[in-house]
């Protein structure tokens, strides 16, 4: 059972109540309650093989819970409709993800889909964070393929952050960063979450982005198999 | 038009004399070839002449039941032969190849038969059994591509299709690529075909016709017709197993079931 303690200042956006998850045919927890409220960053820790990735998998939808809720402003997420819901709780992956495309059409190609047919791309604020994060705002059209495995994250995340979810998932997202780098992207998303409410699930290894970074961490228990290993 | 010239047993046996030459060549070289080369020679000999009875018996039946049937195993081979080369499979590959070579055969002979040749009935056997030879020995190799590409495509690109869905794409918006890859790819013999037809080589069943004393313009007409047919066929074929293969692998939760497609 993971522990959480659920601030009752203002109504959770994203709700996980009773959530069982498995990974390869084996159930790795049962029972995960959380609740996250706007603006609030939320550790999820735990050894390796506890789940942390499923976990966040199985919030955002991409895989499905064994037994569970999940509610996004109090609504079933299916009830959003699968790609709104997760527009709106959107997973950023460990591993980057970028097409073979210059950096302004992975940044763009987000917006080229149905759910997100009301939003115009922000081409000013994608070079602002580029600039921000210590990508370089000239690397606009460069191709993404060339760029090192710290910018490529970097660049992920501003793809995520443009289309201003309500919760990200974030699965280890400074894993290929140096200390600068790291304390940068923070520093982003901790102004998104006090300016707009952007709240997080931030899966992470380093028990200083836990305590310090994060406002409270859940702790995803390690499992027998995990234990015996 | 020439009458249709006849080959004797005597013909045929002096025909056998050139894979005879083949054998003395193998053993004059040290090959070994010579077993293989006696087993194929028996194997073609045996096979056609099986082919052979077998049409003139379901032609002279005119049965649509046995046409039916007898199309029925031939898809059934053809479906072995596609989904047989390919190194990955989910579950109902095969069902789904044997709809869409049954339904992409059946739709394209029927125009052919009913509306170019204009047969009736449309599906009479002297006509339809030779297309659908045609046409599956044509839309198999389509497919087989198409499959293989769609499959490993989804299998070496399932991050960016997921961090696609994980960004609001629907399934159909995360698939599109590739889809159109597969269809694509699976489509591109067929075109290559036309491309090079009659410079390169000459088809099979116009040489057949020639040979048994077609006018060569009747020949060159009927292989237009041909060359379409199978152009159709393997586009319809490609196009329906991507999309069966998409629903099967994609559900209603807009996820990519990657667990579904497995190496063999």
């Amino acid at each position: 059972m993971a522990v959480s303690n659920v601030s009752s200042v203002t109504t959770p956006v994203l709700s996980v109540r009773y959530l069982s998850i498995a990974a390869g045919g084996q159930v790795v927890q049962r029972g995960v309650s959380v609740d996250v409220h706007p603006g609030e960053l939320v550790a999820v820790t735990g050894p390796s093989g506890s789940g942390k990735t499923t976990f966040l998998r199985t919030v955002v939808g991409l895989q499905d819970a064994v037994d569970g809720v999940i509610l996004l402003r109090d609504r079933p997420a299916a009830a959003w409709g699968w790609a709104s819901y997760r527009r709106r709780v959107l997973l950023v992956s460990q591993q980057p993800a970028l097409f073979d495309a210059t950096v302004e059409e992975n940044l763009r190609r987000p917006f080229t889909y149905q759910a997100s047919k009301d939003s115009t791309f922000p081409r000013d604020r994608a070079v602002a964070w580029l600039d921000e994060l210590g990508v370089g705002a000239d690397r606009m059209d460069q191709d993404a393929s060339t760029l090192s495995v710290g910018q490529k994250q970097r660049v992920s995340l501003i793809r995520a952050l443009l289309l201003t979810p309500d919760v990200l998932c974030l699965d280890e997202p400074t894993s290929a960063l140096d200390v600068d780098s790291v304390a940068l992207v923070q520093k982003v998303i901790s102004n998104e979450a006090e300016s707009r409410g952007l709240a997080a699930l931030i899966v992470t290894h380093s028990v200083e982005q836990a305590e310090r970074w994060c406002h409270r961490k859940i702790m995803l228990p390690g499992t027998k198999m995990a234990v015996d290993k | 038009m020439n009458p249709v010239q006849h080959i004797s047993t005597i013909q045929l046996a002096i025909a056998t004399l050139l894979i005879v030459f083949c054998g003395v060549i193998s053993m004059a070289l040290q090959l070994r070839l010579e077993k293989q080369l006696a087993i194929g020679a028996v194997r073609t000999i045996l096979q056609l002449m099986i082919v052979g009875y077998v049409l003139k018996f379901v032609f002279k039946m005119e049965s649509p039941y046995i046409v039916l049937l007898l199309t029925l195993v031939m898809v059934g081979f053809a479906t072995q032969a596609a989904v047989g080369r390919s190194k990955l499979a989910y579950p109902g590959i095969r069902v789904q190849s044997f709809v869409t070579l049954t339904a992409s055969g059946l739709l394209t002979s029927f125009v052919v038969t009913s509306a170019v040749v204009q047969v009736h009935p449309w599906y009479r056997a002297q006509y339809l059994i030779p297309l659908m030879g045609m046409i599956l020995g044509n839309s198999l190799t389509g497919i087989s591509i198409a499959l293989e590409q769609l499959l490993t495509d989804l299998t070496d690109r399932a991050n960016i299709i997921e961090m696609e869905l994980a960004h609001g794409a629907s399934a159909w918006e995360a698939a599109r690529a590739p889809l159109h890859d597969a269809v694509r790819r699976g489509m591109i013999p067929t075109i290559n075909g036309m491309m090079v037809v009659g410079i390169v080589s000459l088809p099979g069943m116009m040489t057949g016709q020639i040979l048994a004393g077609s006018d060569p313009i009747e020949a060159v007409k009927y292989q237009i017709v041909v060359m379409f047919m199978l152009s159709a066929a393997t586009a319809l074929g490609c196009m329906t197993i991507t999309l069966l293969a998409y629903r099967k692998l994609f559900n209603n939760r807009q996820q990519l079931e990657r667990g579904l497609i497995a190496k063999r």
